[in-house]
């Protein structure tokens, strides 16, 4: 809100601006036009470009005529670019598959990260002050850490001669896969083995980042509604159930957005790890819409596959804007 | 305490016993958490520090059986290598990018916060609706773009594209609507200007959002690989994600020499983060960055 300003000439009756007002809005010109002219040109122009591209068999290895290089030999096609996602064809296999696997990945990581980072939250919570930082900065390591870097340690970690993994399982006297990131026939409940290992590397990296959330939701609850809950005879498994975890409810429903969301857009861990295989078996995406828009140069396909995204992102977050909306506080 | 009976010291010790279990579990599960998160660090670094004839060794050591700094020496001395120059890179565009971001975020979301003018809901409704639009669904006009103002291949390329963040300018006016006009308006009297109000009464109580904006702004970019993939093409510009997944093609075999690199590229943010750990942390749970 404004105050009410003592600088400000009285108005004579007429709409004018007062001399204060007219620097006020020279500054707020000044500073705002070249912000907001950039945001139209790198946000919002890329925006409509996208969807555009995505009416076009565009590539831009043919010199298009043209505004933007479409038309001529890059021709407007239609919807033909979204009628190929449900054809017999290889890119619209290769198309459908990453859809399957962005969204069997983001629907594993979801309740993995949960169930070990709400518990573990619980946990921190619960022990000395003293040891709180210390665990909190150990968990969070990893989400700090280089994506390219953490997916070449696991790369490794899961090389079925030296790796780590394997080596562990086989001294506990059990018998290792044979390859977590190269063999296309394991696949088990539906999931392959390779997604599985992904899956598992992603996690470890990222699951920091939810703790730290949920401790500070958690230390956000004042003790005395546990207190109570105490006094009236609840244990600690009901006093968490009936009073904690609904508290928690705007929180668990930013993080389990976020996760989503951020699930959708992978990328590094797969190109690193797995590149996309065996068999297409780990292509998210993301990695489907880079391939074709900068390996295979077919930009105005690429643009269609990244409206899909951009509308599963969109269903995630309209949905998270409906469900955010809590109807008490504390 | 004396008028303390036996009876009651009997049911303080029940107590006790049962929440020392519950604790000791609670410190073995933490623990052991610690462990799985830890073991992964430790067993790169211990492998960077083992000889090339260890690492294919059958059954593999946890532990050097010769400690060698092989490794680094491999890389350092590698003429392909220029390491100093793909830090410089990294840094060049993060430190850029930290600073131009910081700038336009806190210029923006003061005027946001602070000033009322024509358009300013329908203005910041687009800003909002800039936070919908994910990187991956408009890299590709975005790399067209770079294509046409001549910036592929540059490292200005990494940071033109992303000098304003409409998240940064939406967290810096949460901010700044909290900061009272008061001192603006005495500011005022005193015959500063509305850039003078902004420079010397606003950024100056901003520090800890600010180094919150600065230190995710600076993660984002130093780990950033996508955009430099698509954009870098010489191997001299190359920023260390790149020079990472680079250097782990050339010589995907010799783990000693891979997981080398990988600590040289995670070294500098760790030790970032060791020294700026609550920074980090507080960071995050103030602005729910990712």
């Amino acid at each position: 809100m404004e105050q009410p300003n003592v600088l400000a000439a009285p108005t004579k009756g007429k709409r004018k601006f007062s001399p204060l007002e007219r620097v006020k809005n020279k500054f707020v010109t000044r500073s705002l036009t070249p912000i907001m002219a950039y945001m139209l040109f790198f946000s919002l122009l890329p925006m409509v470009w996208a969807v555009i591209l995505g009416f076009f068999d565009y590539s831009p290895i043919r010199a298009g005529g043209g505004f933007l290089g479409l038309g001529g030999v890059n021709p407007f096609v239609g919807l033909e670019n979204y009628q190929a996602m449900f054809a017999d064809t290889q890119p619209a296999r290769v198309f459908r598959s990453a859809v399957v696997n962005t969204i069997m990945f983001a629907f594993l990581v979801l309740p993995i990260n949960l169930a070990i980072t709400l518990p573990l939250a619980v946990i921190i919570e619960s022990i000395h002050e003293r040891f709180k930082g210390f665990f909190r900065a150990v968990y969070f390591m990893p989400t700090i850490s280089s994506a390219v870097a953490v997916a070449v340690m696991w790369g490794y970690i899961f090389n079925p001669q030296q790796g780590l993994l394997n080596s562990i399982i086989r001294a506990v006297g059990l018998t290792p896969p044979k390859a977590w990131l190269t063999d296309p026939t394991a696949v088990y409940f539906g999931v392959p083995l390779a997604m599985i290992a992904v899956i598992i590397a992603y996690i470890w990296q990222d699951f920091g980042y939810n703790l730290v959330i949920f401790i500070a939701a958690l230390q956000g609850i004042p003790k005395e509604l546990q207190d109570a809950a105490r006094v009236d005879g609840a244990n600690a498994w009901h006093t968490f159930w009936r009073i904690t975890l609904p508290l928690l409810k705007p929180t668990l429903l930013f993080v389990i957005v976020l996760t989503m969301l951020s699930s959708f857009q992978v990328f590094v861990i797969f190109d690193v790890m797995t590149n996309g295989g065996p068999r297409n078996q780990t292509t998210p995406l993301v990695m489907s819409i880079y391939e074709n828009a900068f390996r295979y140069q077919h930009m105005g396909w690429a643009a269609a596959i990244s409206m899909v995204l951009f509308l599963m992102i969109l269903v995630v977050t309209i949905i998270e804007f409906k469900f955010l909306r809590t109807d008490w506080e504390y | 305490m004396a008028t303390t009976t036996t009876a009651d010291r009997g049911t303080h010790r029940e107590f006790s016993i049962k929440r020392l279990f519950t604790q000791s579990s609670a410190y073995l599960i933490l623990i052991f958490g610690t462990l799985v998160t830890l073991v992964p660090f430790i067993w790169v670094i211990l492998t960077s520090l083992k000889p090339a004839s260890e690492i294919i060794r059958m059954p593999p050591t946890f532990f050097p059986e010769t400690w060698t700094l092989d490794s680094y020496r491999t890389i350092f001395t590698d003429p392909n290598v220029p390491l100093a120059r793909f830090y410089m890179n990294s840094l060049f565009v993060a430190v850029f990018r930290v600073f131009i971001t910081i700038f336009t975020s806190t210029l923006a979301g003061f005027i946001f916060a602070k000033y009322r003018f024509w358009g300013k809901d329908i203005i910041f409704g687009f800003i909002l609706v800039q936070l919908m639009i994910p990187f991956q669904v408009v890299m590709i006009p975005a790399y067209l773009i770079l294509v046409k103002l001549g910036l592929v291949d540059s490292l200005w390329g990494l940071i033109i594209p992303s000098m304003v963040d409409a998240f940064g300018i939406f967290l810096m006016r949460q901010f700044i609507e909290g900061i009272p006009n008061e001192l603006m308006d005495a500011a005022r009297i005193d015959g500063s200007s509305e850039f003078g109000i902004y420079w010397r009464i606003i950024l100056p109580q901003m520090g800890s959002a600010v180094a919150a904006l600065g230190i995710f702004t600076f993660m984002g970019t130093w780990n950033d690989y996508l955009w430099p993939l698509i954009v870098i093409t010489t191997h001299e510009k190359r920023t260390l994600p790149l020079l990472l997944t680079w250097y782990n093609s050339q010589h995907g075999t010799r783990y000693d020499l891979t997981m080398a690199a990988s600590i040289l590229v995670l070294l500098p943010i760790l030790v970032v983060y060791a020294i700026f750990q609550r920074r980090f942390v507080r960071g995050i749970t103030m602005t729910g960055f990712k």
